[in-house]
C-alpha cells in the first residue's frame, strides 16, 4: 500500500490543495435556500466542488505520467493496475472523508431545512467515484498537463450547466433535454433534486446505478493509458 | 554467471524494425558500455530488457531466468536509471527513496538503513529533507540514480545518466558507478559521451539501426579498424641519416621533416613509439613527443559513419 500512503503526503504537501478542500465546501455551506431545488443551494452545488476536487486529486496521476515517473514505476515490481487502484483508493478516502464532514457540518448549520443527510452522503460518495473516474479518463486524453487542467475547468462548468446542477433541465431547449442524460452531472442533479423533494429513497436507485456505470466506463477508459 | 543473455530479439513498430535480431550477453560484475546514434535502438533494447515493452521474437534471459516467465522476480533485482529525471518532485529526497524502497519490499530498520546509505553514496545525506525543486541539475540527477539503487539491485541499467550536468557532478556519478561495480553490481551503461564509456566500461557494444555492429573490449574494437598512428617529435638536430633510420623500422609508412619537427605515420598496433624514440635520442635532445592513437570515437565513426554527439543531436 505504498502508493496509497504516499498520495496523502503528496496531495497535502501543496497548500493550495488543503485550502481547496477547506474553502470551497465551507463556502458552499453558507449558500442560502433557493426556490429550486427546495434545500440550501450548497447541497446542490457541492457536486461541482466534488468534480473540481477530483480533478485536482487525479492530477497526481497526470503529473506522474508527464514527469515520466510512471516509467520508473513500470520497471518496479508493481503493476500499473496496483498503482492505479491504490491512487484511486486514496483519492476516494479523501473525498469520502470530506463528504462526511460536509454533510455533518451541513446538518449542524442548516438543521431541519437540510434533507436526508444519509442520502446526500451516499449520493456525494457515489458521485465522487464517478468524478475521479471522469478525471482519470480526461487526463488519459492529454499529453500536456497544462492543457488538460485548463480545458477541464471549462468542461466541468459546462457539464454542470447542461446537466441541471445550476438550473432545472426543463428550463433548457427540448432538443437538449434528452442528450444531457449522457452527462453524469444530470444524474447527480436528478438524485439531489429527488432528495430535496424528500422523495422515497428507492427512487435514488436508478441515478446511483447510472453514476456507477459512468464510473466503471470512465475507469476503463482512463486506465488504458500507461506511459506516454 | 551470465546476467543478461539476449538471443535474436526482434521488435517492430509497424514497418520499422527497432531491434533486428539483436544478440549479446553481459557477465556478472561487468560494466558494459552501450553506444549508438539516435534511433539506433538503445532505449528500445533497454525497455525490452526491463519488461516495459514486449518484443516480437527472440528470447531474453536475465539472471539465467526467462524474462517473460519470471518478470516480477527479475524486476525486483534490476535498477533503471532513466534518461529523464523520474523522481517525485513533491516528495523530499528521503521520501523519494523511502517510496521506492517500499515498492521493492524494504521495511523498518532495513529501509531506514538503505535510505541513509544510498543518500550518503550519492552525496545527498545533508539534503535528505529537501524537495528536489531546491536541488541543482546535478543533485537531481544523483537523486534519480539513488532511486534506482535503494533496493541494492544486482543489475543496474543506466540510460544516459549524466546528460546536461556539470563536470563535478559527472565525476561524482562516475565514481559512484565504479564503487557500485566494485561491490559486485553489474552495469549496463548508455551515454552520449564516449570518454565516459572509455573510462568506465571494459566492454562496449555499438548499435546502429537496430543491429549490433560491434561488440568487444575497447582495445579489440580499436584494433579492428585499421587506423594509422601518428607520431610527432620535436628534436634538437634532425638529420637525413636519422630519417633514413626511422624509415627502416618495420611498420613505418611515412617519415617527413618540417623544421625541427619529425612527422611519422606508423601502422596501428605496430608498437613503434619506443623504437622511434630510441633512434631519435641518438641525434640529440627530444623537446616534445606527441602520439595519436585511434580512439573509440574513431571506431564509432568508422562503423556508423557518424560522430556520436553529432548523431545524437540530429
Amino acid at each position: 500500500m505504498t502508493v496509497f500512503m504516499f498520495v496523502f503526503k503528496r496531495f497535502f504537501r501543496k497548500k493550495a490543495n488543503s485550502l481547496s478542500l477547506l474553502f470551497f465546501p465551507l463556502a458552499a455551506l453558507f449558500l442560502p435556500t433557493g426556490e429550486w431545488p427546495p434545500m440550501p443551494l450548497g447541497f446542490q452545488y457541492y457536486s461541482i466542488i466534488i468534480l473540481f476536487l477530483a480533478s485536482r486529486l487525479a492530477g497526481i496521476i497526470m503529473e506522474d505520467r508527464a514527469n515520466r515517473t510512471l516509467l520508473r514505476l513500470s520497471v518496479a515490481p508493481i503493476s500499473h493496475l496496483q498503482y492505479l487502484w491504490q491512487n484511486m483508493l486514496a483519492y476516494s478516502v479523501i473525498l469520502t472523508g470530506l463528504n462526511l464532514v460536509f454533510v455533518i457540518a451541513g446538518a449542524v448549520f442548516h438543521g431541519s431545512s437540510m434533507p436526508s443527510p444519509v442520502q446526500l452522503f451516499i449520493i456525494y460518495t457515489v458521485f465522487s467515484m464517478t468524478s475521479l473516474g471522469f478525471s482519470l479518463a480526461w487526463y488519459s486524453l492529454f499529453r500536456n498537463t497544462e492543457a488538460a487542467y485548463n480545458i477541464l475547468g471549462g468542461v466541468i462548468i459546462l457539464m454542470a450547466m447542461l446537466g441541471g446542477v445550476m438550473w432545472p433541465v426543463e428550463n433548457m431547449p427540448d432538443a437538449l433535454q434528452r442528450p444531457v442524460m449522457l452527462l453524469p452531472t444530470y444524474w447527480v442533479a436528478e438524485a439531489t433534486t429527488l432528495v430535496s423533494f424528500r422523495e422515497p429513497a428507492v427512487d435514488l436507485i436508478i441515478p446511483m446505478i447510472v453514476l456507477l456505470l459512468f464510473c466503471f466506463a470512465f475507469l476503463l477508459l482512463g486506465s488504458r493509458r500507461k506511459l506516454s | 554467471m551470465t546476467v543478461i543473455h539476449v538471443e535474436n530479439i526482434v521488435k517492430r513498430y509497424g514497418n520499422h524494425i527497432a531491434l533486428d535480431h539483436v544478440d549479446f550477453a553481459i557477465n556478472e560484475g561487468e560494466i558494459l558500455g552501450l553506444l549508438g546514434p539516435n534511433g539506433a535502438g538503445k532505449t528500445t533494447l533497454i525497455h525490452a530488457l526491463t519488461g516495459i515493452i514486449r518484443f516480437d521474437s527472440g528470447r531474453i534471459h536475465v539472471f539465467e531466468k526467462n524474462l517473460v516467465q519470471h518478470l516480477v522476480d527479475i524486476k525486483s533485482q534490476i535498477g533503471l536509471v532513466t534518461q529523464e529525471i523520474t523522481i517525485f518532485h513533491d516528495l523530499t529526497a528521503k521520501e523519494n527513496l523511502q517510496f521506492f524502497g517500499r515498492i521493492y519490499g524494504l521495511r523498518g530498520a532495513t529501509l531506514k538503513e538503505r535510505v541513509e546509505a544510498t543518500l550518503a553514496l550519492v552525496g545527498l545525506a545533508g539534503h535528505a529533507s529537501k524537495l528536489p525543486s531546491k536541488f541543482s541539475g546535478g543533485m537531481q540527477r544523483r537523486l534519480n540514480i539513488a532511486c534506482a539503487l535503494v533496493h541494492q539491485p544486482r543489475l543496474l541499467i543506466m540510460d544516459e545518466p549524466t546528460v546536461g550536468i556539470d563536470a563535478q557532478s559527472r565525476n561524482y556519478i562516475l565514481d559512484t558507478i565504479r564503487k557500485l561495480n566494485k561491490q559486485g553490481t553489474t552495469i549496463l551503461y548508455t551515454t552520449h559521451y564516449i570518454e565516459e564509456v572509455q573510462s568506465l566500461a571494459k566492454r562496449v557494444v555499438i548499435m546502429d539501426e537496430g543491429h549490433i555492429i560491434a561488440d568487444g573490449t575497447v582495445e579489440e574494437l580499436v584494433s579492428k579498424i585499421h587506423h594509422e598512428e601518428k607520431i610527432k617529435l620535436e628534436i634538437e638536430d634532425p638529420s637525413e641519416t636519422m630519417l633514413k633510420k626511422l624509415r627502416r623500422i618495420e611498420g613505418i609508412k611515412q617519415v617527413g621533416l618540417i623544421g625541427k619537427e619529425v612527422h611519422i605515420i606508423s601502422q596501428a598496433g605496430a608498437g613503434n613509439l619506443d623504437r622511434v624514440l630510441a633512434i631519435a635520442r641518438e641525434f640529440g635532445k627530444i623537446y616534445s613527443v606527441e602520439a595519436e592513437k585511434p580512439s573509440l570515437e574513431d571506431v564509432f565513426l568508422t562503423l556508423t559513419g557518424k560522430r556520436l554527439r553529432d548523431a545524437e543531436e540530429e
